[in-house]
């Protein structure tokens, strides 16, 4: 919202600079978002009469031209009878003008934001120019370059910015500031807040707050019939028409005013519109009375409707729309004119032509018209006003003053009685009764009664001061409800700068940690010491990765309303992202790396008992390494994997994934469907599934780009929040020894298999008190038919010293167990 | 020198894709020959090993595009046959999301002050994410161009807000045994809107709520102050500007001094001296009604605060986006 610093000061005083101003709206009101200095902008230039007008002796198309500015130009070179010239290219220059005159050294105004022009004194074909005579375009006052601007009063040598209102500031206040303020989309509303925050009382214009009165039937009536048939959604419909308009271009001051604000001059009856519902929020129509009398039935009826099925309407913008079906229609009692509260149709529009007119000043359903803006990108200055809940309470006297407004400027006679439709009749706005130790408690502050009773007062709350405060509101306040809304006010209006800033007092009790957090940042610890990098995906996926990951992406959430199809659907677990950025990386220059994420993935399959999707904890991790030669990448995910899980899980074991009983669970199989089931394994602790660990399928690693070695994790984090293992034994005072038992196998037989019969066999071959630690030390194989797995077994007893010979002879035994169990051949 | 036949068979065999050719026992047996052979005659054999060696590279190189399937392997192994065991990366190379190591920063101060940390939900229901919220029917916010919605209607959180109801209601047990509820809730966000440098769709957010007799604005403010503070590790001077949330009255978004100038005015707080940081405000007397808790018994005050912002202030992070990128040049720059 922007407000014009000039014109708040009709309304209240304001005797702080513009930048005080600023820093107090920005404190006590909303964020400022810009403030804009017209003074600065228009500087220099000045008000001067064009004495004489000739043709340039060089240029068909250029005059040259004597003005007189008063003297006011310090320095541009004058003829003997102290005139300048100028040459001036406008089809409309002639003499006894009063014109703009930028003197040398002043900057163009249109060119000011970007790359602003400063004039000079030079010659234009021969004849020399002094600064220029401004179009309203090059004045940024409109997109008008067709002439210069011809200024209807002023005397030579006038500041031009001064005599026409642009010796301003403008300050842009955040819309969002103002989601619950309707009055402050008004000049009016924000005059009073600026009163109220300097502490200074402020006073409504009557016309505004008394009983509106309208003239009498003027002239020949110009009867309308009005039929509100939505009277929820439209509370309040008042209209007049209005006779014998001369329908022109509006005064410059009120055109210059609008330009300020940004909106376009149109003409004096829509200006004048928008000069008032800027000025007090409630936003107003204008239609010709004739071009609707012309599209009804019966005399000139106007209706207001839902949109007949497939009916359409042009509207002001140009464009034909068909509004959605619970849109407000304003129609005759044939066809449909304008969406309430939206955009008139073009079909009834004022213009150069328009004698007659209706005025409309009505009151929308709030979250009606914001549906209905919405659905159709529809964004006008009055939608932005009624979607803040405008008081209908205000239509008659805006209606009133516009009315005589018109009357007084734009040559019009009132044709109609004030046609005001509603059904209820509007009561008294609500009273409350507040203690004001409940304001100074939720403040901290130590106001008493009067105090608060003053800033309310300030910005025309109606207060009675008794036992307590009782607080009634101004009609349009329509967003006091409650006494924490009154605490607002007051805090805000004293200014937040006053609160006491004292820290909450609690007991000493220690925090309870959240597990998750905790486990959660331990992996992330954990994968990072291993020359893991975490990464974050984003939550939501593009269609195409469930296809490329070979997932079904009918299990997964589809987002209805993204604006990138890369955010279709939640993702239904984390190893598709994290390949999905592997490309990007090798190409990168990256041969080997690991990335990994921790996350929560969705399903449609997984509910849970608050008939909410589960979240599904997960941490995935994705190894690839560019070089084809080497080992397969699986080992080095398994080993990654491990550093997570070793320290948790005493009965890790790794199953096939080929082969393996298939699990009938929607999300495991969708976690799993990268996975190659011939080179991927499910993890488990014992017979608690954790997992898949593994390398992808040949689709998947063509359509990911993917180096042949890469493979990767995914894991529940659940299981994980288990206490960690205490793994901790206490140490033997007796000696180990370490001996190697090299072991050649079929080389099909898993290694997990000939671990366990190694394992069974020493246990088998010792007594109760030996204890054995074995780790794999190498795999060899040179035929397709054999290999050699190399144990490195470290024997030791808690009861006494072994000897060489007890162990050799405890392996041994074993040897020839594992004989027998596994055709292994002790090498 | 090499057998040819020898050197046919393994080029047919990396030919035909498989990938195992280069551990195979055979050219694992020109190496141990290298071994063996008088010190002249190295050089070249070894030369001659590794060009046959790069050409099975090759051949497996061109093979790779079809992605063919590769021979099962044994994953009950630690590690591959002929095969040195794996070891992890390098350590130096490893690193953790930034956000993710300030987000624990985060946490942890906010612990030392007394709160417990609970993580948002990233699909939830109307009720908790406007209802329970005091978002009047209507709101912009429920609108479906700010907010994601699957076809069933569920939405993706645009705030940890939608955690309040939840926390609220199942500890209000600690107001009534004399304790305050104070919880910090961290989180992803969603906001449908197109990305750009200073825009994302996914955020991070880490939400606060604190409640319990007696609490005003001047506690929530001082609050803040004492986070800043502890954050930035210096003095923080904060100024507040009037704003509007349904589910705090009265609301605030508060500025707070750049820390990285101390006002003087930088690049970083674009020469304003402040910054806007984050927003708050007291707990609206519906929401807390709505969670079981009575309003003119208890106050409390809730605040959100955007972590991206915070840590792309603190390296000096130019793009929002880089953090969702998964680029290893961005990631190990946090090695």
């Amino acid at each position: 919202m922007k407000a014009s610093v000039n014109w708040l000061k009709e309304y209240t005083d304001i005797d702080i600079s513009a930048s005080e101003l600023t820093a107090k709206i920005g404190a006590q009101l909303g964020a400022v978002e810009e403030v804009i200095d017209l003074g600065e902008k228009y500087q220099g230039i000045i008000i001067a009469k064009v004495i004489s007008c000739e043709k340039h002796p060089n240029a068909d198309k250029l005059s040259l031209c004597k003005i007189d500015d008063g003297g006011a130009a310090k320095d541009a070179a004058r003829d003997e009878n102290g005139h300048i010239q100028v040459v001036c290219g406008a089809p409309n220059i002639r003499e006894g003008l009063l014109v703009a005159w930028l003197p040398p050294g002043t900057t163009v105004p249109a060119t000011a934001d970007k790359d602003p022009l400063v004039l000079e004194a030079r010659e234009i074909r021969g004849e020399a120019s002094n600064g220029m005579l401004a179009s309203p375009s090059e004045l940024a006052l409109s997109d008008d370059h067709s002439g210069i601007l011809e200024l209807p009063e002023g005397m030579p040598g006038e500041d031009f910015a001064e005599k026409f209102g642009l010796d301003d500031y403008i300050i842009d206040i955040e819309n969002k500031m103002f989601t619950h303020r309707p009055d402050l989309f008004g000049i009016l509303g924000i005059a009073r807040e600026i009163a109220g925050i300097q502490q200074k009382p402020f006073v409504s214009p009557d016309w505004y707050v008394q009983n509106p009165e309208f003239p009498g039937i003027e002239a020949e009536e110009l009867k309308l019939t009005v039929k509100n048939e939505l009277t929820k959604l439209v509370p309040r419909f008042s209209a007049i028409t209005m006779s014998n308009i001369t329908v022109r271009p509006s005064p410059l001051w009120l055109q210059i005013l609008l330009s300020k604000l940004g909106m376009k001059p149109i003409n004096n009856i829509v200006d004048y519109t928008n000069y008032f519902m800027y000025l007090t929020a409630q936003p107003l129509h204008a239609y010709d009375y004739d071009k609707v009398k012309e599209r009804s039935e019966s005399g000139a009826a106007m209706v207001i409707r839902k949109p007949h099925k497939g009916e359409k309407i042009k509207l002001l913008n140009g464009k034909e729309i068909e509004p959605r079906s619970e849109a407000i229609m304003i129609a005759t009692d044939k066809e449909a004119i304008g969406i309430g509260g939206v955009m008139g149709g073009s079909d009834t529009e004022v213009d150069e032509h328009t004698a007659n007119i209706i005025l409309e000043c009505a009151n929308f359903d709030m979250y009606s018209i914001r549906r209905t803006a919405m659905e159709h990108g529809l964004f006008t200055d009055a939608v932005t006003r009624f979607t803040k809940g405008q008081s209908p309470l205000q239509n008659g006297a805006v209606l009133a003053k516009i009315v005589q407004e018109i009357r007084d400027n734009a040559g019009g006679k009132v044709a109609s009685k004030f046609n005001d439709n509603h059904e209820k009749e509007f009561g008294e706005p609500s009273v409350q009764h507040i203690e004001p130790d409940f304001i100074n408690k939720r403040l901290g502050l130590d106001l008493d009664i009067g105090e608060m009773q003053n800033l309310l007062e300030n910005v025309e709350f109606r207060v009675s001061v008794g036992e307590d405060l009782e607080v009634g509101n101004p009609f349009w306040r329509t967003d006091i409800e409650i006494a924490e809304d009154i605490v607002e006010e007051i805090g805000r209006l004293q200014g937040y700068d006053y609160l006491p800033l004292d820290l909450p007092k609690r007991m000493i009790m220690p925090v309870r940690t959240n597990d998750l957090l905790a486990l959660k940042h331990q992996l992330r610890s954990t994968l990072a010491k291993a020359g893991a990098n975490e990464a974050l995906t984003y939550s939501f996926v593009h269609g195409n990765l469930f296809d490329k990951a070979g997932q079904d992406k009918k299990q997964a959430f589809k987002i209805a309303n993204a604006l990138s199809p890369d955010l279709q659907y939640y993702r239904l677990s984390l190893t598709p992202s994290l390949l999905d950025k592997v490309h990007l990386n090798v190409k990168a220059g990256y041969d080997e790396f690991a990335l990994f994420e921790i996350g929560k993935v969705h399903g449609k399959s997984e509910f849970a008992d608050d008939k909410l999707p589960k979240e599904l904890e997960r941490v995935a991790l994705v190894y690839a390494n560019k070089s084809i030669a080497g080992d397969a990448a699986y080992y080095k995910a398994q080993k990654l994997m491990g550093s997570l899980l070793y320290q948790k899980f005493a009965g890790m074991r790794l199953v096939p994934l080929a082969g393996s009983e298939p699990i009938n669970h929607v999300m495991f199989t969708q976690m799993i469907a990268p996975y190659d089931p011939a080179r991927s394994a499910l993890v488990y602790d014992f017979e608690k599934l954790l997992g898949v660990i593994g390398e992808f399928k040949p689709p998947v690693r063509s359509k990911l780009k993917l180096p042949v070695r890469t493979a990767g994790f995914e894991l529940f984090l659940q299981p994980m929040l288990k206490p960690r293992l205490d793994s901790y034994s206490p140490l033997s005072r007796y000696p180990s020894t370490d001996q190697d038992i090299s072991l050649r196998t079929d080389r099909n037989i898993p290694f997990a298999d000939i671990l366990n019969a190694l394992d069974t066999a020493l246990r088998s071959s010792s007594p109760e008190d030996i204890e054995f630690n074995t780790r794999c030390i190498d795999i060899f194989s040179n035929d397709e038919t054999a290999k050699h797995t190399t144990f490195r077994i470290t024997v030791f007893s808690r009861q006494r010293t072994l000897t060489t010979q007890i162990v050799t002879s405890l392996l041994a035994e074993t040897a020839s167990k594992l004989k027998q169990a596994i055709d292994a051949e002790r090498i | 020198m090499i057998d040819e036949k020898l050197a046919e068979g393994l080029k047919e065999r990396a030919q035909s894709g498989d990938i195992a050719v280069l551990r195979s026992a055979e050219l694992k047996s020109l190496y141990d020959q290298l071994k063996t052979l008088p010190p002249e005659q190295r050089k070249d054999f070894g030369q001659t090993v590794n060009a046959l060696k790069n050409e099975l590279e090759a051949l497996l190189a061109n093979h790779q595009d079809a992605a063919e399937q590769l021979t099962p392997i044994d994953v009950t192994s630690p590690q591959d046959i002929n095969a040195a065991k794996p070891g992890h990366l390098p350590a130096a190379v490893g690193s953790m999301h930034p956000l993710m190591s300030d987000q624990a920063q985060l946490l942890d101060i906010f612990a030392r002050m007394g709160f417990s940390a609970l993580e948002s939900r990233q699909i939830d229901d109307d009720y908790h994410m406007f209802t329970s919220l005091n978002f009047p029917e209507g709101h912009p916010a429920r609108d479906d161009y700010d907010t994601f919605m699957t076809e069933e209607g569920l939405i993706a959180p645009a705030h940890t807000s939608t955690m309040q109801n939840r926390i609220l209601s199942a500890n209000k047990h600690l107001l009534e045994r004399g304790d305050p509820i104070a919880y910090v809730i961290p989180g992803r966000v969603f906001r449908n809107e197109d990305v750009d440098p200073t825009h994302e769709h996914t955020l991070s957010q880490i939400e606060g709520i604190y409640v319990d007799k007696g609490i005003h604005a001047g506690h929530l403010l001082a609050t803040l102050k004492a986070f800043l503070q502890e954050y930035y590790q210096k003095d923080i001077d904060i100024k507040t500007q009037p704003f509007y949330f349904p589910f705090t009255e009265p609301s605030f978004e508060v500025n707070m001094s750049c820390p990285f100038c101390d006002k003087a005015g930088c690049n970083v707080c674009g020469y304003a001296g402040w910054i806007e940081i984050l927003g708050c405000g007291m707990i609206h007397p519906n929401v807390l009604k709505m969670a079981g808790i009575d309003p003119e018994i208890y106050t409390g005050f809730a605040w959100g605060v955007g972590t991206m912002r915070l840590t792309m202030m603190k390296h000096g992070i130019e793009d929002v986006r880089l953090f969702q990128s998964a680029r290893l040049d961005f990631l190990r720059q946090f090695s």
